[in-house]
């Protein structure tokens, strides 16, 4: 049976995750950054590296892909398939997003210590990396039972009723 | 498209609801906002104009907590609904993995509805998916209001595939859990 990609969960499998945030930490690393971001399309939060006191990375994440996504929108407008880079710049923090692969989105927040040269460059190389990664957790096809469990459908169901009331 | 991170036990889906200008997609997220436990609420992101119509998106995260050991999050968002804002709904409507489908019961809003559930059919097809397969369930909001048509007459011409559909007051609150608990197990079944 062949699924619907865009119907199909993104199962990461937690090898995959270590290669990422290795990816994410050597990106910090490098660049003397605050705090890197990988997101899915959607805005869901695949992985984050960085200040461990951001409590806001859900938000962010909503946000950023919100962005990018209406940025591409005015892309088309002016017949660009996509803005491959977005930079944003604050007074104290900046934040420089990628596109990779045209599924995912690599931001990395830094301040003015950081040349925004350097996280140009590093951030193509992590995500040439990271699209790499990524194209092989697509391609590997899981079955969400063995991930999850048979029962789990049965078990969110009840937790589904339980909360969602008035 | 639902993230699962094996590593993380995390579970994450995004959930859109969408519909016409001042149809009540942003006060169905404020209705839930108000109700849901503390712990299970995040804030609730709202981007508007200076008249609170929705500019970008609402936006509010569900943390169901660990089911099978599996910390699960729903994330709510709203587009905007006037016709202006085409391609922000676009935006918004990215990797969805279901759609709430709120519709205006008045009368005099039929055919905003008709159109704008056309348009969502449209914008579905456009990032390669099928309409009719899509995760998906109607609301028929305002069912208080003096003017609403009867439910069969929005069946007629709101439900051609015969979606699950509730009826709602969400300023008040009727409907609007069963709405969001339906479109829930939907999204779970499709994982």
């Amino acid at each position: 049976m062949s699924l619907d990609p865009q119907l199909t969960s993104l199962i990461v499998p937690p090898d995959e995750t270590a290669h990422i945030e290795e990816v994410l930490n050597r990106l910090v690393e490098e660049t003397g950054g605050n705090h890197a971001l990988l997101l899915d399309k959607s805005g869901q939060v695949i992985a984050c590296h960085g200040d461990a006191n951001r409590q806001d990375t859900t938000a962010l994440g909503a946000l950023i892909a919100g962005t990018f996504a209406s940025s591409r929108e005015v892309a088309k407008l002016l017949r660009e398939k996509d803005f491959k880079m977005l930079f944003q710049q604050g007074v104290r923090e900046n934040l420089f997003i990628a596109l990779i692969a045209e599924q995912w989105i690599l931001t990395i927040i830094f301040n003015k210590e950081t040349h925004i040269g350097l996280v140009k460059v590093l951030i193509k190389k992590a995500s040439e990396e990271l699209a790499t990664i990524l194209q092989r957790v697509r391609q590997s096809r899981r079955v969400r039972d063995d991930v999850l469990g048979s029962s789990f459908r049965t078990s969110m169901e009840d937790t589904i009723d339980l909360l969602f009331r008035d | 498209m639902a993230l699962i991170n094996v590593a993380a036990r995390e579970i994450h889906c995004k959930i859109v609801y969408y519909g016409p200008g001042m149809c009540g997609k942003t006060t169905n997220l404020q209705y839930i906002h108000s109700q849901v436990p503390q712990a299970t609420k995040g804030e609730l992101l709202s981007i508007a104009t200076e008249t609170e119509r929705t500019l970008f998106f609402d936006f509010l995260p569900l943390d169901l907590g660990k089911v099978r050991g599996f910390q699960t999050r729903f994330h709510l968002y709203t587009v905007p609904g006037q016709i202006l804002y085409e391609r922000t709904r676009v935006a918004v409507l990215n990797g969805a993995d279901g759609v709430v489908f709120v519709a205006d019961s008045q009368r005099s809003k039929l055919e905003e509805n008709v159109n704008s559930l056309k348009e969502l059919a449209r914008n579905v097809q456009k990032q390669g998916k099928k309409f009719q397969e899509f995760p998906l369930v109607l609301q028929y909001n305002k069912r208080d209001l003096p003017n609403a048509l009867p439910v069969p007459v929005l069946d007629k011409y709101l439900n051609p595939f015969n979606w699950t559909r509730f009826e709602a007051c969400a300023a008040s609150g009727p409907g609007v859990f069963d709405t969001l608990k339906g479109i829930s197990k939907i999204v779970i079944s499709k994982l």
